[in-house]
């Protein structure tokens, strides 16, 4: 075969970035086609009004994994990373609201002053998340265990997890396995009594997610956000991703923008050969990693005739309901939050009741968007005062919930309901009036999958169920490699799951050299 | 309860048994008369008229047809030519036979398919990718088959669709009386034989026809007892019977490949990816574990041993269906498969039977025992290892149009 | 005081029954004592109006553990239970949906609304059947426990892994799958119909706080394929006179082997000497005492009104208080003068002798339970309706029926209040009879006699905290060695010799036997009595 590169990575975003970076930086010859005209996905930030930019479609940096970017190197590329999460704030209608600064015992302070239980619950809490974080972070960083082909050595390795269970002792042990299957209502109540700090804490758990706070394991995905969200970088996803594209460059890599691909191709022995691009153009290479959405990847770029059914099935039965939408507001003032009037406040979330939160998650289920989304703020104006002109802001809001599968159809007037639901909501939390709102750009879960061929418009390339987490995404691929020989999974759809991670794309290499060597 | 096929009216007119069963959720006819002889004699002698209806049929069309079907099929449904009908089986992706049936291409783009088990669900989810369209015909459409040396005579006498040029496994249009109906000569007693499709509405117009033109070629009305001799003599495997459905099995073991079943010449292996493709190279290059074959079973061994008992040999003229063992030697230390269905059979005046063995025990010839139980106890026989296609008359396949050219 | 008993079980229910059968068998000296005038507990048949014996409570029979059967000759003490052929599902266009023992005539009629669904339908089931394999070793056995690293208890475990590893991997994520997901997104995985889906669906969401798109609750629509695993080939079916003819059967075997039973007996309270469970006290004041107390009543009865607070650890307390209940179904049960003929299928036929389910659709479902979550019951409920007296004509008078109508949602936690219920209880039962009025014409007109049980009398009447007829939320944190409480999962409790046998332990939920039956065989091989 006419072999041009040795591996071909489909889709620029932060995971395929770290794949083709990783595998270059080991001295391979390493193509990376991305459809958009510009690089990151959905880590990537733009202008959406003339003057205003934001610094990603999607913000939460929390989870980036600090080990993965020093492999890349990333900061001799002008990367910053804070060692702590960020500072947020959680905001109550009522004007209320909770700073909950990284740094726990300020936080304690912090909720002391609503609640003097609340803050010694939140310090248990914390302790809880360190004491599980022991087993639960390892989990999210390595290739996971083979769980399907049962053998000796899985038997072996399974026998390793659940020595690693036991290490915590029985007490942690034993409430991690209770509250993990529990919804992270009943999980919050049991040790909570403000109403929306609860709702404030739970909100990662739900997010992009098919289900309430009243919904049974909401728990783990709570528990392992809370995990993870250990870092956050200066700059938002952006900056993540120019740091990405220069170290992507300096080892080599070839990046084609505007370049989709239309097929992967398959050999008459089921070897992956390639890719044809939209234009007809054929590129060779004995490897290929998709960091696409398994669907895309399987559904769409395989003939399907090369993929067995129990495969397809598998694929079509993976689930990943887009209950995300976007909202990007102009701002021609400082935003200043009610509960705190100082302006430096860069992420909040609101919530306010876990049965709010649960209502906004209902409508779902009737296939129509909350008219009390629940929101999850970024404003980054605040540390880059760039991105707006001087003195105003700039706010990135993900709505929860705003579903794909939408009776009324995602057209302009939907649109335009959607924006003056959030307009409302956010005026509750701000002191802003709503004159000084510039402009507004909604994008909605069909937008996500135009732009960004994300299944169904779900922002983490699937829903993060249990049974979608232990094997993700399915038990045919869930190490990375796929029945077709040569095709790697190197997205969000591949363990750990979705969000600003970089594991994902950096696990897809590590398995490859793996299988290389 | 079942439901009854739009010949019905006329079928159970005929049924002086009352002997039925259930087919596919629908009422089928065991034997028209207590006893399912003269049935079975006008399939080899004359002809007989069995009520096929409860067969699931589709129709396949669309620029894609033939590259669908061969995407689901163990053969090559592209080159299947326009008037042609081709047997063959459909496969999981790990190479287990699903269920057999026949495809039939009516035109460039139009299929006609048959099978025992409801497969639209099957075929269905192999639909994306392939401009085609499927649709379940199985209510719409009744089929009879007319089967037996002069069933081509009588078919004669109702269309004027030259009978003489259809070849064994071709396919026509042809009308009727003022309507139209498919031929296909193909059929389930390896002998002359044509299936004929018609659209419900005329499906007792058409039987009147049948029977008021066959008599004098000597029709009869068949059942499934008759049926199920003929096939055992002609060596054609039935599902449930012979092999289980893939999708039905709860464990591997139940689960048969084609070259399992002696399917293996239906399978094109060398082409575009095909359901089971993979597994079955595999295989191909590897060998199968098992195979059917036909037991020649020792008529003079059966005799002496009833007489042992003082008895005449106690055959039953019904064709069997149950399980038996099959052992290597007379020690039975060594059970090398089973029998799965077998007959006395009238006509070849052989204790006949389908088995699976195993495939290392396969040698054409060789003795091998059979259990055979007489007054509750078990005993075996010898049977001799043959092809399973145990009667293969002449007539099945010739076309005397064709022929007379020739000569 | 009177002693001298091996064991003393407190609650008659056929757990309770079962458990003391059992002992009995063994020779053991067993008293039983039931609370009401009548045994069974939530298996109870009662006259409540001349003439009709209503099965007030549990009303169908699914997972009764055969080998129970055989082992205390049940049928020989007047256990008979008439199979179900049908499952009805009504639709308020006039359609409906009839699934029925003949594979073809299903087939047939689901074509109707899927020709998909109808193929994939046996299917399905086969994958449902052997899976329920697992289940089965589930369910027959005390749950491992994976605290211990006892020899016993990871022979236990490992036998458990076989089990799991046998099914192969593509059946083992599945069970994973069912563990985790809904019912309905386990469902969607095969089906297309929500005709077909709606009544599956419910399978998953029978007596739990949870809707059919809640995660968790795939797992239970695995109970309706096990009855075949058990050698029948169906697995519902009518007790006849009413479900409290199976507690009879137990009751009387019970008795045949010497067990001792006593209706009107209320208990107070264990007694307790040294941290040992050593008898009960009657509310009456009369005092037994045995070696072993068993108890039949929910855990937060067991811990927290029979043992009392103050004689438990904190950590005990705190964990039987985080325990869930909810309950959240209530009971209709109507006697009516005539046969309740449906609109969608008029005529008596067999279309009525099995259960007949009012879930039209997803959507239907779903807002029933968001009203329940926000603390009202269902203006229009999922009921599951059935009419014993057709199958079984020695409940009613000739010519007269009962209509037993299971109604889910009805929280226990209403938002005025769970107390409050009496004041709400005629206007649920008037929306139980109007839904099912909009299927049956002339309903209204049938009815002589109306009882409404909402799950603050399930409470009140049958001692089930909360109204949770499965003592306690079936979700996996209260599953396995985690029911009722981890450590206290194989029946012992935290107080030396006593136990419990209610459906609040492994594997706990409807009338199945099993933590009668097994806690039964825990007390016989600790040799503690």
């Amino acid at each position: 075969m006419n072999k041009s590169y040795d591996i071909i990575v489909i889709g620029g975003g932060h995971n395929g970035l770290t794949t083709a970076t990783i595998l270059a930086k080991k001295g391979m010859k390493v193509l990376l086609l991305e459809k958009n005209k510009f690089l990151g996905g959905i880590a990537s930030g733009h202008e959406f009004i003339p003057g205003y930019r934001t610094t990603g479609l999607v913000h939460d940096t929390s989870g980036v994994r600090t080990s993965v970017l020093k492999q890349l190197g990333l900061e001799q590329f002008g990367l910053k990373i804070k060692n702590a999460r960020p500072d947020a704030a959680i905001l109550a209608k009522d004007g209320r609201g909770i700073f909950l600064p990284s740094d726990r015992n300020k936080a304690i302070e912090e909720i002391t002053k609503i609640s003097k239980d609340d803050g010694e619950a939140y310090r248990d809490y914390r302790i809880f998340i360190d004491e599980i974080g022991k087993f639960l972070f390892p989990l999210l960083n390595e290739i996971p265990p083979d769980l399907i082909q049962f053998g000796t050595k899985e038997l072996f390795a399974l026998g390793k997890k659940g020595l690693a269970l036991k290490k915590l002792g029985k007490k942690t042990m034993t409430e991690l396995l209770k509250v993990g299957p529990m919804s992270v209502a009943d999980f919050l109540n049991e040790r909570f009594e403000t109403e929306f700090l609860k709702a404030g804490l739970l909100g990662p758990s739900i997010y992009a997610s098919y289900t309430g706070p009243w919904s049974s394991y909401t728990t783990l995905n709570l528990l392992m956000w809370e995990v993870c969200a250990r870092e956050h970088i200066v700059g938002g996803p952006q900056a993540l991703v120019n740091a990405l594209e220069k170290a992507a460059i300096s080892a080599g890599v070839v990046i084609k923008l505007q370049s989709e691909v239309s097929s992967i191709n398959v050999d008459k022995h089921g070897m992956v050969t390639g890719i044809t691009l939209k234009d007809g153009a054929v590129e060779n290479s004995p490897i290929v990693a998709s960091s696409c959405t398994p669907q895309h990847t399987f559904l769409d770029l395989l003939a399907p005739n090369v993929i067995d059914y129990p495969l397809e099935r598998s694929i079509q039965n993976y689930r990943s309901r887009g209950t995300t939408a976007k909202v990007n507001i102009a701002l021609s003032n400082k935003v200043k939050f009610k509960f705190k009037s100082d302006d430096t406040i860069e992420y909040a979330r609101t919530g306010n009741s876990i049965d709010e939160m649960e209502k906004a998650f209902d409508s779902v289920k009737y296939r129509k968007f909350s008219d009390h989304p629940i929101l999850d703020i970024h404003v980054p104006s605040v540390s880059d005062p760039t991105v707006a002109p001087d003195g105003h802001s700039v706010l990135s809001i993900l709505v929860h919930f705003a579903p794909y599968h939408f009776d009324a159809g995602w057209n302009k007037e939907q649109k335009d309901r959607l924006k003056d639901n959030v307009e409302d909501m956010l005026l509750d939390y701000i002191e802003n009036s709503r004159d000084e709102i510039v402009g507004c750009e909604v994008l909605s879960p069909v937008d996500f999958e135009d732009q960004f061929n994300l299944t169904n418009g779900h922002i983490f390339h699937g829903e993060h169920a249990v049974d979608q987490l232990i094997t993700r995404p399915i038990p045919y691929c869930a190490r990375y490699d796929t029945p077709i020989k040569g095709l790697y999974l190197s997205g969000s759809g591949a363990h750990p799951g979705g969000g600003i991670t970089c594991a994902p794309g950096f696990l897809a290499a590590e398995r490859i050299i793996k299988h290389k060597d | 309860m079942p439901v009854k096929s739009p010949f019905h009216p006329r079928t159970s007119q005929l049924c002086e048994s009352m002997n039925y069963k259930e087919w596919a959720g629908y009422y089928a006819v065991s034997s028209y008369l207590v006893h399912h002889d003269m049935e079975y004699f006008a399939f080899r002698n004359s002809a007989g008229l069995l009520d096929i209806t409860p067969l699931y049929k589709y129709s396949v069309k669309g620029k894609d047809a033939a590259s669908f079907l061969s995407r689901i099929m163990v053969k090559n449904i592209n080159k299947l030519k326009v008037g042609r009908v081709t047997y063959c089986c459909w496969c999981t992706a790990d190479g287990k036979v699903v269920d057999d049936g026949t495809v039939m291409r009516r035109g460039d783009e139009e299929f006609f398919v048959t099978s025992a088990d409801p497969c639209f669900s099957w075929f269905s989810r192999f639909k994306r990718g392939y401009d085609v369209q499927l649709e379940d015909i199985s209510t719409q459409i009744a089929g009879l088959a007319l089967q037996g040396p002069t069933s081509r005579d009588i078919i004669k006498q109702i269309t004027s669709a030259d009978m003489d040029r259809l070849k064994f496994f071709g396919t026509t249009r042809a009308r009727v009386a003022g309507f139209e109906i498919n031929i296909s000569r193909t059929g389930y007693t390896g002998d002359l034989g044509y299936e004929l499709w018609v659209d419900n509405a005329n499906a007792i117009k058409l039987y009147d026809l049948l029977m008021a033109e066959g008599g004098r070629y000597n029709i009869r009305p068949a059942g499934l007892d008759a049926l199920d001799v003929t096939r055992v003599e002609a060596g054609l495997i039935l599902k449930d019977v012979d092999y289980y459905n893939a999708l039905h099995a709860l464990i591997d073991d139940r689960k048969s490949s084609p070259y399992e079943i002696s399917l293996g010449w239906t399978v094109n292996l060398e082409r575009a990816p095909f359901n089971g493709q993979k597994a079955l190279k595999k295989e191909k290059e590897s060998g199968s574990s098992w195979t059917i074959v036909g037991l020649d079973i020792d008529w003079t061994e059966i005799e002496k041993l009833y007489n042992s008992y003082g008895l005449p040999p106690e055959v039953g003229s019904m064709a069997w269906r149950d399980s038996i063992p099959i052992y290597k030697d007379k020690s039975k230390k060594t059970q090398i498969g089973y029998a799965t269905s077998g007959t006395w059979s009238p006509i070849l005046k052989k204790n006949i039977a389908l088995a699976t063995i195993e495939k290392k025990f396969d040698k054409p010839g060789a003795t091998v025992q059979i259990e055979c139980t007489v007054e509750h106890i078990r005993h075996t026989v010898s049977a001799r290892l043959t092809s399973p296609q145990f009667f293969n008359p002449e007539r099945k396949k010739s076309t005397p149009s064709v022929e007379n050219k020739k000569q | 005081m009177k002693g001298n008993y091996d064991a003393i079980v407190v609650g008659g229910g056929h757990n309770g029954l079962i458990c003391a059968a059992y002992l009995a068998k063994a020779g053991k000296k067993v008293l039983v004592l039931e609370k009401r005038y009548v045994l069974g507990g939530a298996a109870v048949s009662e006259e409540l109006y001349p003439g009709f014996t209503f099965s007030v409570a549990s009303y169908v029979v699914s997972l009764f553990r055969p080998h129970i059967i055989r082992e205390l000759e049940l049928a020989k003490h007047g256990y008979e239970v008439i199979p179900m052929d049908c499952s009805l599902s009504p639709l308020p266009n006039g359609d409906s949906l009839a699934r029925w023992g003949d594979a073809h005539k299903s087939r047939r009629e689901i074509s109707r609304f899927s020709q998909k669904d109808a193929e994939v339908y046996p299917e399905f089931s086969r994958i449902m059947t052997h899976m329920g394999k697992l289940a089965k070793e589930v369910i027959d056995h005390p749950a491992p426990d994976i605290n211990s690293l006892k020899i016993k208890e990871l022979a236990n475990l490992l036998r458990l892994g076989k089990a799991f590893k046998d099914l192969g991997p593509d059946l083992l994520h599945m069970n994973i799958k069912l563990v985790t997901m809904s019912a309905l997104d386990f469902l969607d995985q095969w089906f297309e119909s929500e005709v077909l889906k709606a009544p599956m669906s419910v399978s998953g969401i029978i007596g739990t706080f949870q809707g059919v798109r809640s995660p968790g609750t795939a797992y239970v629509l695995l109970h309706h394929y096990m009855g075949q695993l058990d050698g029948a080939f169906r697995s519902w079916g009518f007790s006849k006179g009413g479900t409290g003819g199976i507690s009879m059967a137990c009751a009387n075997a019970a008795r045949s082997y010497g067990a001792e039973i006593k209706t009107n007996a209320p208990v107070h309270k264990v007694l307790i000497k040294n941290g040992q469970a050593y008898g009960v006290v009657l509310e009456n004041g009369d005092e037994y005492t045995a070696k072993t107390i068993i108890s039949n009543l929910d855990p937060n009865q067991t811990y927290l009104n029979l043992v009392g607070e103050k004689n438990l650890d904190d950590e005990i307390v705190k964990q039987v208080k985080r325990f869930k209940f909810r309950g959240s179904s209530g009971k209709v049960n109507l006697a009516l003068d005539r046969v309740p003929e449906f609109s969608c299928r008029p005529g008596v036929g067999d279309h009525l002798r099995g259960d007949i389910a009012i879930a039209p659709s997803i959507d239907y479902l779903e807002k029933a339970f968001d009203e329940a979550k926000y603390g009202s019951f269902s203006k229009r409920p999922y009921i599951n309706a059935v009419i014993p007296s057709l199958t079984d004509p020695t409940v009613a008078p000739p010519g007269k029926h009962i209509l037993s109508c299971f109604v889910q949602y009805a929280p226990y936690n209403i938002k005025e209040g769970a107390e409050n219920w009496p004041k709400y209880r005629e206007a649920f039962g008037d929306a139980v009879v109007d839904t099912m009025a909009e299927y049956i014409p002339g309903l209204k007109d049938m009815i002589l006699y109306r009882q409404v049980l909402t799950p603050w009398d399930i409470e009140k009447q049958m001692g089930l905290t909360e109204g949770n007829i499965f003592q306690g939320e079936l979700s996996l944190e209260q599953l396995l060695f985690q029911r009722p409480i981890s450590g206290y999962a194989k029946y012992k409790t935290s107080v030396p010799s006593l136990y419990m046998c209610g459906s609040g332990t492994h594997p706990g939920g409807g009338i199945m036997g099993a933590s009668g039956e097994l806690c039964a065989k825990t007390i016989l091989q600790s040799r503690s009595i």
